[in-house]
């Protein structure tokens, strides 16, 4: 079962690197590339969270900070010269 | 597919010009303010472009710019999402391909 | 430079934009859309008094009504990028940087992923997805189609394809993964749906819905489910079918489903495929927030508020000076909260912006309003909303505390 469309990264392989690895989600995203996608894990970094937390150890309720990188939606030299569709 | 002409609370829709545009080369004809991928569908057309590795199917997912799915290229930009993209009279639209070269091999950290 | 950036032209964002222009700011909203509106384009329903909710027509109303204030509205623009410096934010967009003093997020939300066998076919959409084909751009998702996930939102626009006369084979759950227990498990369907009973017009589900209350009730009622499903207006609900995959070759041409016990697994030996040429996905929704990440926000995990949430205050304050929030990037709720949210963040801004005393009084008004129009609101995407707006009020006490406390010290 394909969890990031993007890249096309496996349930399996995620879970499998999960195990192996005990990672957090940032290293589970390296590894995989899971996330790393053109839609900058938009789709699936909810279901790679859900993954990456360990279940005695839910961030709820606590105040945390939130990684992301910009930009937020990718972006090519031609765009950047002024020319934008969609 | 078909356009929804009547419908029980919005009424009738309204009228359109028509937009005629190209897609890998093929015309077709869309109706003003249309976006691409609506346009497309229109046209029975739902294959958007194969994934750059797999060269699976792709077309639209979330319609609301959010997934990048439907990414084309239109008028020799890459990376426009169908979804967001409005047709206008000769526009180029094309889809994407499967890379004749991985452009990355594995790409895992796994030794 | 303007006074006020808003990214984001939904309900939240126009609402907002047009108090504070009429109260002498100049703003700039920005979507990357390109219609204004946002997610309340594609609403269509009937409320609990009868009348019907159009989306489309709102939408167009404080389209107007913003442009007729003077906002300026830039739509088909992207934000990718936002930075704060010397009192002034900066906004990257695809194509051009905005400035302003000012910044008020109004993202809104995204549908919650449900992958599944197949899910990347040409003809699987979020349910979303189907719902503007259908009730903005006016074309067929498909010819027949299926839906898995009998979720709130997933219901809502349901009736919208079948009201627009599209033809829903069925409506069955999802297959249980570790993902999706809230959308899988029977009983926990039948009670998040008792929550829209009025938008069902189906006897089952209205003469259901206050037996629901009690626990032993509400597994008889299961179990007593009609095999065949239920029917919500024309099409088969099924909460005891669950989709295990959806099949095709290049493109979607059937789901297979499979009976399910009352946890949701299924049962084998009764598989069977249904024929189709569209399948939407329904889900939840969680907050957009990606861009007040990016500002350095601190944010709080709420289940009841859909996921990571900036941490603000009732007033749509947050801890980053001059950056407010308002709609559904702050928890999942129906449009009407988030317009009367962006009042909130309005009256705030013009306060802090003005520092008049007649924006005060305007502010707490218009935070009581919130509360009002939440607890009468058509539909409610979690039940237990209000604990998560409480959590969210003693988390940024605490931060409040500990804040004032160490800048005594300093
Ligand atoms: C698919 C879907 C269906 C829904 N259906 C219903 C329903 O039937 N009934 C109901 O009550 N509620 C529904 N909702 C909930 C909906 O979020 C609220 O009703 C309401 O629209 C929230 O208003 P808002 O102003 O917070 O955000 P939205 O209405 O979501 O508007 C946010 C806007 O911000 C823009 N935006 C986001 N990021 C960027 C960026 N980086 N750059 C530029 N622009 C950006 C988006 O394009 C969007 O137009 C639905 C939500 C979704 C996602
Ligand atoms: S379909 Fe998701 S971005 Fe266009």
């Amino acid at each position: 079962m394909i969890l990031c469309r993007c890249e096309e990264v496996t349930y399996e392989t995620v879970r499998a690197t999960k195990e192996k690895y005990q990672c957090d989600a940032r290293e589970l995203k390296l590894r995989t590339r899971a996330g790393m996608g053109y839609c900058g894990g938009r789709v699936c970094r909810p279901l790679l969270d859900k993954i990456s937390q360990n279940k005695n150890e839910r961030l709820e309720s606590q105040v945390i900070p939130l990684k992301y990188q910009p930009p937020v939606r990718p972006i090519t030299f031609q765009r950047m010269q002024g020319d934008h569709h969609g | 597919m078909d356009r929804i002409n009547h419908h029980p609370i919005l009424g009738e829709r309204p009228k359109k010009e028509a937009v005629t545009f190209t897609f890998d080369n093929t015309t077709y004809v869309g109706e003003e303010g249309d976006t691409v991928a609506v346009a497309l569908l229109s046209n029975d057309i739902r294959t958007l472009r194969h994934h750059e590795e797999s060269g699976s199917a792709r077309g639209i997912y979330c319609n609301i710019g959010h997934c990048f799915e439907c990414r084309v290229t239109v008028n020799d930009i890459e990376g426009c999402r169908a979804c967001l993209t409005v047709i206008e009279d000769n526009m180029k639209v094309e889809s994407g391909k499967r890379l004749p070269n991985p452009l990355k091999q594995g790409g895992s950290f796994d030794e | 430079m303007s006074d006020l950036i808003i990214v984001g032209a939904g309900p939240a964002g126009l609402r907002a934009s047009i108090i504070c222009a009429r109260n002498g700011l100049s703003v700039t909203v920005v979507d990357e859309y390109m219609k204004a509106g946002g997610r309340l384009l594609g609403q269509l329903y009937q409320e609990k008094d009868g009348e019907w909710w159009n989306g489309l027509q709102e939408s167009e109303r404080l389209y107007e009504e913003a442009l007729s204030s003077g906002v300026e509205i830039k739509l088909g623009l992207s934000v990718i990028h936002i930075e704060n410096s010397e009192n002034a934010w900066t906004v990257h967009t695809n194509a051009e940087l905005l400035t302003s003093s000012y910044l008020l997020l109004a993202t809104g939300a995204a549908e919650a992923p449900q992958p599944i066998d197949g899910w990347t076919l040409p003809g699987v959409m979020s349910v979303g997805a189907a719902q503007v084909m259908t009730t903005v751009q006016r074309v067929k998702p498909g010819n027949a189609g299926v839906i898995i996930g009998i979720s709130v939102l997933g219901s809502a626009i349901a009736m919208e394809l079948d009201m627009a006369g599209i033809h829903i084979k069925s409506m069955v759950l999802p297959k249980k993964t570790e993902f999706n227990e809230e959308f899988a498990n029977p009983l926990h369907v039948m009670e998040s749906l008792s929550h829209i009973s009025h938008l069902a017009p189906s006897k089952l589900i209205q003469w259901s819905s206050p037996l629901l209350k009690w626990k032993y009730m509400r597994n008889l009622s299961t179990r007593f489910f009609p095999k065949r499903g239920f029917k919500i207006w024309d099409f088969p609900v099924h909460l005891r079918k669950a989709a295990l995959e959806i099949v095709g070759e290049s493109k979607v041409e059937g789901v297979k489903v499979a009976a399910i016990d009352i946890n949701g697994n299924p049962i084998e030996g009764t598989e069977e495929i249904i024929e189709a040429d569209f399948v939407c996905i329904a889900g939840g929704l969680y907050p957009l927030a990606e861009l007040a990440a990016l500002t350095g926000c601190p944010f709080l995990d709420a289940a009841e508020l859909g996921g990571y949430v900036p941490l603000h205050s009732e007033k749509m304050e947050t801890p980053v000076d001059r950056l407010f929030v308002a709609g559904n990037i702050t928890g999942i709720e129906s449009a009407k909260v988030a317009l009367a949210q962006g009042e909130v963040a309005a009256y705030s801004i013009l306060q802090h912006a003005t520092n008049h005393e007649n924006f005060k009084e305007k502010v707490n008004r218009s935070v009581e309003n919130v509360q009002q129009i939440r607890d009468q609101a058509p539909l409610s995407f979690n039940p237990h909303i209000n604990e998560g707006r409480k959590k969210m009020q003693n988390s940024w006490n605490e931060w409040l505390n500990e804040h004032t406390k160490s800048s005594h010290l300093a």
